[in-house]
């Protein structure tokens, strides 16, 4: 019979300890940090470049790029003159706050005003792993169904931002704004919710507002 | 869906506390899996035989607790126990919105049973 010792322990406590310390980095220095999820193809990076283009002149920015393969992403996000970083997880379904530590190396983060993580494409997972960012922020597509923060619930609950894209194409899909909109406030009803279509730029601007008063907010601090 | 990674941060705990109580063998480790932690006890439970069919752990029994979904309405404040995780009336006033999560958000190693033997010390500063 052997004799029991109490643990309790929590699982997550490396992830934890190691994304309270990007935490505190980003806040020493002042950066914004937000961690952008959604399925993979709903634009996650074509936000991100019209972000970046739109924004150069007003901030400094930097992307880390999580993908299990291929540079891809990182090389579209670089061709807008920004830095960008590149994370394959090597069928990893998530990023974890020790791929960010090593991210971080070797961008310069001097001056930074925001750093952009793009998660890997996933409504699952990468909501269970901080990353030290100050908000996370959930993108979902119209081709997607408006189901979808109903069906994965923590992603769209934890998020401060949901950006509803491809609105272009809403004439041709059953999506209902107001019911996504409607399903996402039921999980956090403080989400802010933007429509926007990357392809044409439509109501971009306003997603441009909020990222400029958290930048704001950041700063003062 | 990561309940594989979940494992081994796991066994890097349990592995330190090894270390650090001097345990011989380790038998039985048990786990308290929250409702609303993401992870799948079945799938936990398939990750751990996974990771522990060879090595020093194997063998080794996990036993999962479920700890029950607890919320405190953000309205009137009643303490009650959701049927379902995502849509969550308030028994008492209705509200659906703002309750204050008290027990199911949890993943934790409670505790290890294992030989230890009696001159086992205790490492300390660990």
């Amino acid at each position: 019979m052997g004799k029991t010792v109490t643990i309790v322990r929590n699982v997550m406590e490396a992830n934890e300890r190691r994304a309270g310390k990007l935490k505190d980095y980003f806040a020493e220095k002042g950066i914004l940090c937000l961690n952008l999820m959604s399925s993979p193809g709903a634009g996650k990076t074509s936000l991100l470049e019209r972000t970046l283009a739109d924004l150069k002149g007003e901030f400094k920015m930097a992307v880390i790029e999580g993908d299990l393969q291929t540079d891809n992403d990182a090389r579209r996000v670089a061709a807008t003159g920004a830095q960008a970083v590149q994370v394959n997880t090597e069928g990893g379904c998530h990023l974890d706050s020790s791929m960010i530590e090593d991210a971080i190396a070797v961008l310069d983060m001097d001056g930074m005003d925001i750093l952009f993580i793009e998660n890997v494409g996933n409504l699952v997972c990468p909501a269970e792993f901080n990353l030290g960012e100050d908000h996370k922020v959930s993108l979902l597509s119209v081709t997607e169904g408006d189901d979808k923060p109903e069906k994965y619930p923590l992603m769209f609950h934890l998020s401060s931002v949901m950006l509803l894209n491809k609105t272009d194409l809403l004439p041709y899909v059953d999506f209902s704004l107001e019911a996504a909109s409607a399903h996402a406030k039921k999980l956090n009803k403080d989400i802010e919710i933007f429509p926007v279509a990357c392809r044409t730029g439509e109501g971009l601007a306003a997603w441009y507002d909020w990222l400029r008063s958290a930048r704001a907010a950041k700063k003062q601090a | 869906m990561h309940e594989l990674s979940l494992i081994e941060s796991m066994l890097s705990i349990i592995r330190e506390e090894k270390a650090k109580h001097g345990m011989d063998r380790i038998l039985r480790v048990r786990v308290v899996n929250g409702a609303l932690s993401g992870a799948v006890s079945d799938a936990l439970a398939f990750g751990w035989e996974c990771l522990t069919q060879e090595g020093d752990l194997q063998g080794v029994a996990l036993e999962i607790t479920d700890a029950p979904l607890k919320v405190v309405c953000g309205a009137c404040g009643k303490p009650f126990e959701p049927e379902d995780k995502h849509y969550m009336p308030c028994p008492a006033c209705g509200e659906i919105l703002g309750h204050t999560v008290t027990s199911g958000k949890e993943l934790y190693i409670e505790e290890i049973e294992a030989d230890i033997p009696e001159d086992g010390e205790p490492a300390t500063g660990v």
